[in-house]
């Protein structure tokens, strides 16, 4: 593993939906379970809602990683978006390979509004991932491709 | 940047003047966050007009501040950076609707839940972050506009999943409400586990003597639909508007009234009991824990409601002969089937119980191995007068009476092996010192040994109670029983445990134990729960919308939650929860119609290539395609669409725009966390 | 004629030295059902997991591995009939297949010797390779039954280290097994259910050997709970148990003053009897119990 290049912390984008995974999240600092800070969130109802370009867009603008948290299968507040926001990150996950990014920079979860030591968890585990992948090849200040974009 | 323009507004939104908030919650968010740090990079962004910070945002003064600055400062938008939406978004929306601004115009930055209360020991990375989530907020609330929640009107009848106590108590209320209510229950009977008990702790109160005029009343209520023997099979719609369908499972048997619709005369069930005699098929009676027979027509036990007999199918061998017996009535039809009803209603109660875990499971403890081990509910209806044994206790190896009683607590329950359940099944202390009780009283003699981890007798006159066990002269032993072997001659039972307090192993042989079982959610319940949308915890049992403040609602508007289902309740916490349910329930009911938040979906149409694609997306058939100046768009029915986003997440030409979650405003906050500040 | 699975057969200590008869069944019995015990040159003491592993961890580990490695050499997994044993080798291996910093460690002191651990074998009692229906299977022992143990009535003794600690094991319930009972029904004989059948002989985990009275003390609690349900016969699949319950016996006899006269069977001593073999090449005579009363009614 190549060293990371000095002054770069992780730019990381959580898409979250309201229901599970944002209240998952909340519950998580409710507990005060401490993870490392490097995830921005942006809170959406469903992830159902999420648009690939949405993922596209954060990569062009240099995300490092993103995660996208959802509701298990099954318990959807809104019956079935996950199961097509599911879809829908497999087919960005192959136009990531495409376009050369590493495809473990994004990531889909499922957890539950009780589940806050998951959430935890899981913040640990992409932070730790995008560690070990080092910076996005387009992140603006520290990629290797900063210039093409 | 793309352009924000809804179809609602012709005209560009004007210069945003955002009014940005920081609250530090005491030292709450203050002690892992620099405010002062976060309120002068606030100054800095684009489209600020106005900076402050205060102790608690949420209070009195604190609110008249927002309301004060919008004026002052001319604000089009606030941004409050605090604890999370889900607590205060509406607490802030209603202070900037005070303020003169629409409440949609508001967005809130999470620096609490999601910030200083999980990087504690990160000031430099919490406080980074929390910059970096008011410059996201900003932005969107930059291009956030009016909205108009919209009025749907609540149909005026309320249903109740489940006739257990809490669940009867819930339809009481509503009924006497004056409220139409739907009881749907899945048994023949109503009453639950509470008729299958002897006597209730800790007044020692006969349970089915005050259960029955409750379940009387129950039967009489003109507001109360009664359906027993029934199922939700679906349901569609959401607060205000449920569809909800019932399977109403065949019985075999016509009430009067569905005889009198039959056009049967004076026919009808009248629960003479003629049938039961002669049908030759006899099957093990689950009221009676599967230790009395029943035949395969049958009531459960003489004071059921409503009074009807039931056929099982599965044991029914068809023969006629009940037909023959019950005559004149015709009150049995052999070949009636399932039917299934819709009802449309405005709130619902889940109040589906428990069931008890099969406890055979923890291994040791021999339960189905061994005869005289038995559980806490097959003792309730052997001490039960009314139950297979006439009230006396006996030993199911050879029906003598026992003298050496040991009650197991906590079997099943604060288990972390991953048999049994992490949680406390709460009741069982108290029943078991109950149990204790009943032993000593009825059979002179004989002594209760009460092997416990924790005597959890919290609530009113609970403690008293324990005294009164201890001076009566129960034995208690604090330890975990290990182990439980079998005579195999006597049958007797010896138990092996720890006795904590004396710090040594014993060994004692009992002539019956009695396990204290766990009790978990039952399988219907998770199926009932998913149609509802209801989520459950972690622990199995259904999630409330929150713990403290909110024990009896879900996140599913028009849900709501009593008794057991909800968590492990005895039963004056079962009643206190589904009165409260039911107030709950009654609410939008009597308010008539509900506010539905505006975050639905709409059509741009001059963009919509009328492909069709989205129509099959939507999980509330929401969207339907229309002609419109020789054009095919889609159109949103705005009373189906949830703002779930799904549709608006796909659409190729970017002609769908989810009102308060456009892809324009969602876009605006991933570039200004990736794009903007300093990098 | 079906292919002969082949196992290297790891002895132990007390079946060569004090019942030799159980190894030679072992053979025989399993030659007759399809599984050829092949010998383990060079192999070791297991070592005693209750005495090494009470003393010194790391020379159990060394210990245990060097005679995985011998039979990693003979590219065959282990076939044993000793619960200690079992308990020796089989927890070892899992341990190192799944520890690297331990596997590291133990091969540090192997290298001493020119040997490595792989993690390339398996490890199996001769008990569930004859119940496994794979491999033999109950239906195929009766089969091969010629003198059936029609009439007797054997308390099965299952022992510890090859059940339990359940969560490292794969033998299931750990309360109320039944499985050793249909191998000894598929003799003909009656397994008979009896008080508290799980508990230990009272050899192991060192204690026959530092505080014999006590082992002692529950050897007879478990004779008098057979007894009580009219055994003929002690069953099991530990020759260490072997030793407690039949030596056991004499030793009781001294201490105590009471005389059992139950004698006490390795389940492939039975299985051989049953498929004919006679007692003297059971070697019936060396156990310490006379097992005549219980011939007299098979024989």
């Amino acid at each position: 593993m190549a060293e990371n290049p000095e002054g770069w912390k992780p730019k990381i984008l959580g898409l979250v939906c309201n229901w599970c995974s944002y209240a998952g999240a909340d519950l998580a600092g409710g507990a005060r379970m401490q993870y490392p800070p490097d995830i921005r969130i942006v809170r959406v109802m469903c992830t159902g809602r999420l648009d690939p370009l949405f993922i596209m867009k954060a990569f062009t603008d240099g995300a490092d990683a993103v995660l996208v948290s959802g509701c298990h299968f099954g318990d959807c507040h809104y019956l079935e978006g996950n199961y097509k926001a599911a879809k829908r990150m497999f087919l960005v996950k192959s136009l990531l390979k495409n376009i050369g990014l590493d495809d473990r920079r994004l990531r889909m979860t499922f957890v539950s509004a009780s589940e806050g030591a998951k959430w935890a968890k899981v913040v640990e585990d992409v932070v730790n991932v995008t560690h070990e992948l080092g910076p996005s090849p387009f992140n603006r200040k520290y990629g290797e491709l900063k210039e093409l974009v | 940047m793309a352009e924000a323009v809804s179809p609602t507004t012709s005209k560009k939104p004007e210069t945003p003047r955002i009014g940005v908030f920081i609250c530090h919650c005491g030292t709450n968010i203050a002690g892992s966050i620099d405010i002062d740090a976060v309120k002068e990079y606030a100054k800095t962004l684009p489209n600020v007009a106005y900076v402050d910070d205060y102790k608690y945002q949420c209070s009195m003064p604190g609110q008249v501040n927002i309301r004060e600055q919008i004026d002052a400062n001319k604000l089009t938008g606030v941004v409050v950076a605090a604890c999370t939406p889900r607590l205060h978004e509406p607490t802030f929306r209603a202070a900037s609707k005070d303020g003169g601004l629409n409440p949609f115009r508001f967005e809130m930055a999470n620096i609490r839940e999601q910030n200083s209360w999980v990087h504690m020991h990160d000031r430099e990375g919490a406080t980074e972050k929390a910059k970096d989530a008011v410059r996201i907020a900003v932005a969107k609330a930059a291009l956030l506009e009016d909205l108009y929640p919209k009025s749907v009107p609540v149909e005026r009848a309320a249903m109740v999943v489940g006739a257990g106590v809490a669940g009867m108590q819930a339809a009481l209320d509503l009924a006497n409400a004056g409220i139409k209510t739907y009881l749907i229950e899945k048994e023949p009977s109503i009453g639950g586990r509470m008729s299958q008990l002897d006597k209730t702790f800790p007044t020692l109160d006969c349970s089915q003597c005050i259960l029955t005029p409750k379940m009387v009343d129950v039967g009489r209520a003109e507001n109360i639909v009664l359906m027993v023997n029934s199922e939700v099979e679906d349901v569609e719609g959401y607060i205000g508007n449920f569809d909800v369908t019932i399977r109403r499972k065949a019985t075999g048997v016509l009430s009067p009234e569905e005889a009198e619709a039959k056009g049967i005369v004076g026919g009808g069930c009248t629960g003479c009991g003629d049938c039961g005699p002669v049908c030759p098929v006899t099957k093990p009676n689950e009221f009676e824990m599967n230790m009395a027979p029943r035949k395969a027509i049958y009531i459960y036990h003489p004071q059921v409601v409503p009074l009807l007999y039931t056929i099982d199918w599965d044991s029914c061998v068809k023969c006629g002969l009940c037909v023959e017996a019950c005559g004149e009535k015709k009150a049995i039809d052999l070949e009636m089937q399932d039917e299934l009803v819709q009802v449309k209603v405005g709130t619902v109660i889940l109040a589906t119980g428990y069931e008890v875990f099969p406890i055979e499971n923890k291994e040791e403890w021999g339960y189905k191995r061994y005869d005289n081990v038995i559980t806490s509910l097959e003792f309730e209806r052997l001490i039960c007068a009314s139950g297979p044994t006439g009230g006396h206790l006996v030993r199911p190896s050879d029906g003598e009476t026992p003298m050496r009683i040991g009650f197991v607590l906590c079997a099943g329950s604060r288990d972390n092996t991953g048999i049994g359940k992490p949680y406390c099944s709460r009741f069982c202390c108290m029943y078991s010192l109950k149990h204790a009780h009943q032993i000593i009283e009825k059979i002179p003699g004989a002594v209760p040994y009460i092997f416990y981890m924790d005597i959890r007798s919290f609530g009113k006159m609970y403690e008293e109670f324990y005294y009164r066990i201890q001076d009566e002269g129960a034995k208690f032993i604090r330890g975990r029983v290990s182990n439980i072997q079998e005579d195999p001659v006597t049958k007797n039972v010896t138990v092996y445990v720890e006795d904590t307090l004396l710090g040594r192993p014993m060994e004692i042989e009992l002539d019956m134990v009695v396990l204290a079982a766990a009790v978990q959610p039952t399988e219907l319940t998770n199926k009932t729960r998913k149609l509802f949308g209801v989520s459950c915890s972690q622990d199995g049992w259904l999630l409330e919308a929150h713990p403290k403040l909110n024990p009896c609602g879900t996140t599913t508007a028009g849900v709501f939650l009593a008794g057991a289902c909800q968590g492990p309740k005895d039963i004056p916490d079962s009643v206190a929860q589904a009165e409260g349910a039911a107030s709950a329930a009654s609410i939008p009911i009597h308010k008539g119609e509900v506010e539905l938040e505006p975050y639905y979906a709409m059509c741009i149409e001059e963009k919509c290539a009328g492909c069709g694609m989205c129509v099959n997306l939507c999980p509330y058939q929401a969207l339907s395609l229309v002609e419109k100046d020789g054009r095919t768009v889609m159109q949103v029915t705005e009373a189906k669409c949830k703002g779930c986003g799904t549709c608006g997440g796909f659409c190729p030409g970017g002609a769908i725009w989810m009102n308060h979650f456009a892809t324009p405003q969602i876009v605006a906050q991933i570039d200004a966390f990736l794009l903007g500040g300093e990098q | 004629m079906t292919e002969m699975r082949e196992y290297a057969f790891f002895l132990g200590c007390i079946a060569p030295n004090r019942y030799p008869g159980a190894e030679s069944a072992s053979i025989i019995t399993s030659r007759r059902l399809g599984i050829e015990l092949l010998p383990l040159n060079g192999a070791s003491c297991c070592p005693a997991p209750g005495a090494f592993g009470s003393i010194d961890l790391n020379i159990w580990y060394a210990m245990a591995a060097r005679n995985l490695v011998l039979a990693e050499q003979m590219e065959r997994d282990i076939a044993l009939i000793c619960n200690g044993c079992y308990k020796s080798i089989y927890e070892v291996n899992h341990k190192l297949k799944h520890n690297d910093e331990l596997r590291d460690g133990v091969n540090e002191v192997l290298k001493e010797i020119d040997m490595e651990f792989k993690g390339s074998i398996d490890v199996w009692h001769l008990a569930e390779l004859l119940y496994d229906e794979n491999i033999v299977g109950v239906e195929k022992i009766r089969e091969s039954v010629k003198v059936p143990l029609t009439g007797t009535k054997i308390a099965v003794h299952y022992g510890c280290h090859l059940m339990k600690p359940k969560k490292e094991r794969h033998m299931g319930s750990t309360e109320a097994p039944r499985w050793i009972e249909e191998l000894v029904e598929a003799l003909g004989a009656e397994a008979v259910e009896y008080r508290n059948k799980m508990q230990c002989c009272g050899a192991g985990g060192g204690v026959r050997g530092y505080d014999l009275p006590h082992s002692l003390d529950i050897t007879n609690e478990k004779l008098q709970n057979m007894i009580e349900v009219g055994a003929d016969a002690v069953t099991e699949v530990c020759p260490f148990c072997q030793l407690q319950f039949d030596r056991g016996q004499i030793e009781i006899e001294e201490k105590f003053g009471i005389k059992y006269d139950m004698p006490v069977f390795h389940y492939n001593e039975l299985l051989g009897l049953a498929q004919g073999m006679s007692p003297s090449e059971l070697g019936l005579d060396l156990h310490a119990i006379s097992t005549e009363p219980f011939l007299k009614k098979v024989l």
